[in-house]
């Protein structure tokens, strides 16, 4: 595609960030309280309580219809760039997520957020290198499916294949893989959660341990509950999602090791022995995480106001159309003729590591972890 | 008589674009399109630092020049036993069969391609269907691509 530069490169975003924030508009005045009203099944209301198709939900079957109907299967060039803005929606989002939390709450809930994924991360690391051992995968692709089921999904691919050498056109099918399963968990988890009586901290600690991709645990919390505040879904989700994100350097730095040991030295961009855990950390520390910490820091000093101050309100208030305009961007990049190719090893993995932490996930849950949160 | 050869790692697709331009005396264009749309496909992901984007974004690039350089040089002595003059041309699209079909109406009498089409993101997508339709000569599809 042709760059742009300047004011030009600012005027392209417009017409795709037109389309993505109308969008948004027109699902939030309507779309969603219509959907509140209507009787289905003799009860009202039921489209929203029980499928939970609150905007959230709709503002991402918008963006895959526009994708998959209206686009034809690819962005058009006239919206690319606008599109493209929904990554920069969705980390301002998560660093704004920073301001329901005090350091304090954070230290409370934290231990065992850090104790389920530290488990269930490298849980399933091993067992994907077991598993792809086991039916004859290439070990760049083990490396590439384990970072990827392991931790944050397509950023951990992403993160770990050029390190480990893997095919592109494979990582390809390693994504559409990762996202297609994401993308189904995204819609049955609310359902789940509801059906199963879920407390918002059981359905939060759950998805952010069992799901693989970290937009669609964002995504599948706010499903769930839409409301942006201490105690919901979302706030105990995204500390989950944190923790993940901490971990990818780690993740990426032992999985591809492990992919380097065995393998000839040239066949290894980096090669074991000269990657260190510093440059790694360095090259993948995702830092708008300090800009969430930074947030908490406000919230803990007082500085965004008391508990249901004016400040508090217009920030989660934004905080809510920043999250749906962005997730507009994020469904119009699913592509159902990508996912449909999803296919061969890696789907096999994908499936069987993506079910198994789904379910494990789960059932720790619902046995280990209380309705209440200590927050 | 001239023939559009839409470049991948078939073997097949090659030797049978070869042949044809060998038996019927034409001219043989191979066409192969370097893939821009990985910045794309990987669009929606937000965790990730623009410097762990940048190195997948070079590594896919580095995998394409590789790719391309071996397609080209595979066609040019395929085409150098059989004695065909082949032209060979690279361009760089994030659409990949949209560019074959652009390139097709250029005037040429027929489109030799496997299928499936192994080159780039379109392993993802389902580029013949989208060629067949919208071709605007004919086509011959030649299977064998692993």
């Amino acid at each position: 595609m042709e760059e742009r530069k300047g004011m030009a490169q600012i005027l392209a975003i417009i017409p795709g960030l037109a389309v993505m924030v109308g969008t948004l508009y027109l699902l939030r005045t309507f779309v969603e309280p219509w959907m509140k009203d209507a009787v289905v099944f003799g009860q009202k209301g039921w489209l929203v309580q029980v499928l939970s198709l609150n905007y959230i939900l709709l503002s991402i079957i918008a963006g895959i219809i526009y994708r998959n109907v209206f686009f034809g299967g690819k962005i058009p060039d006239w919206a690319e760039a606008g599109f493209r803005t929904t990554r920069l929606f969705i980390k301002s989002g998560v660093i704004m997520l920073g301001c329901l939390y005090t350091l304090q709450k954070l230290a409370k809930v934290g231990g065992i957020a850090i104790t389920l994924i530290s488990v269930f991360v490298f849980g399933t690391v091993l067992f994907v290198i077991w598993y792809g051992k086991r039916i004859g995968m290439e070990r760049s692709m083990v490396g590439v499916m384990a970072a990827a089921c392991g931790v944050c999904g397509v950023s951990a691919a992403v993160a770990t294949s050029p390190g480990v050498k893997a095919k592109p056109s494979e990582v390809a099918l390693a994504i559409a893989t990762i996202l297609g399963f994401g993308i189904m968990t995204m819609f049955i988890s609310p359902f789940i959660g509801k059906a199963l009586s879920m407390s918002d901290y059981q359905f939060g600690a759950w998805v952010g341990t069992g799901i693989l991709n970290s937009g669609q645990v964002l995504a599948t919390c706010l499903a769930f509950n839409p409301t942006f505040a201490p105690g919901t879904a979302v706030a105990y989700g995204e500390i989950w999602n944190v923790v993940r994100v901490i971990s990818i350097p780690f993740v990426v730095f032992i999985v591809t090791t492990w992919a380097c040991k065995a393998e000839a030295a040239e066949s290894c961009a980096t090669g074991a022995d000269k990657m260190s855990l510093g440059k790694v950390f360095k090259d993948r520390f995702p830092v708008f995480v300090l800009g969430f910490f930074g947030m908490t820091a406000l919230s803990s000093l007082g500085w965004l106001g008391a508990e249901g101050s004016n400040t508090l309100h217009l920030i989660r208030d934004v905080m809510s159309w920043i999250f749906g305009i962005g997730l507009v961007g994020q469904g119009a990049y699913i592509d159902f003729r990508e996912l449909k190719t999803a296919g061969g090893k890696p789907l096999k993995v994908g499936l069987v590591a993506g079910t198994l932490k789904y379910v494990v996930a789960l059932l720790v849950i619902m046995f280990f972890v209380s309705k209440d949160a200590s927050f | 008589m001239r023939i559009l050869l839409a470049l991948d790692d078939s073997a097949q697709a090659m030797d049978a674009a070869v042949r044809l331009a060998s038996e019927r005396g034409a001219g043989l264009t191979a066409l192969f399109v370097l893939d821009t749309g990985w910045s794309v496909y990987i669009g929606s992901d937000f965790l990730l630092g623009s410097h762990a984007r940048g190195d997948f974004l070079e590594y896919t690039r580095d995998d394409e020049y590789s790719q391309e350089h071996k397609a080209l040089a595979e066609i040019k002595k395929r085409a150098q036993v059989a004695g065909v003059a082949c032209e060979v041309k690279t361009v760089a699209s994030r659409h990949i069969a949209d560019e074959i079909i652009k390139e097709a109406a250029q005037g040429y009498d027929l489109l030799v391609m496997a299928a499936p089409f192994r080159r780039g993101l379109e392993v993802m997508r389902d580029a013949p269907s989208a060629i067949l339709k919208a071709a605007p000569c004919d086509v011959l599809f030649v299977r064998g691509g692993e």
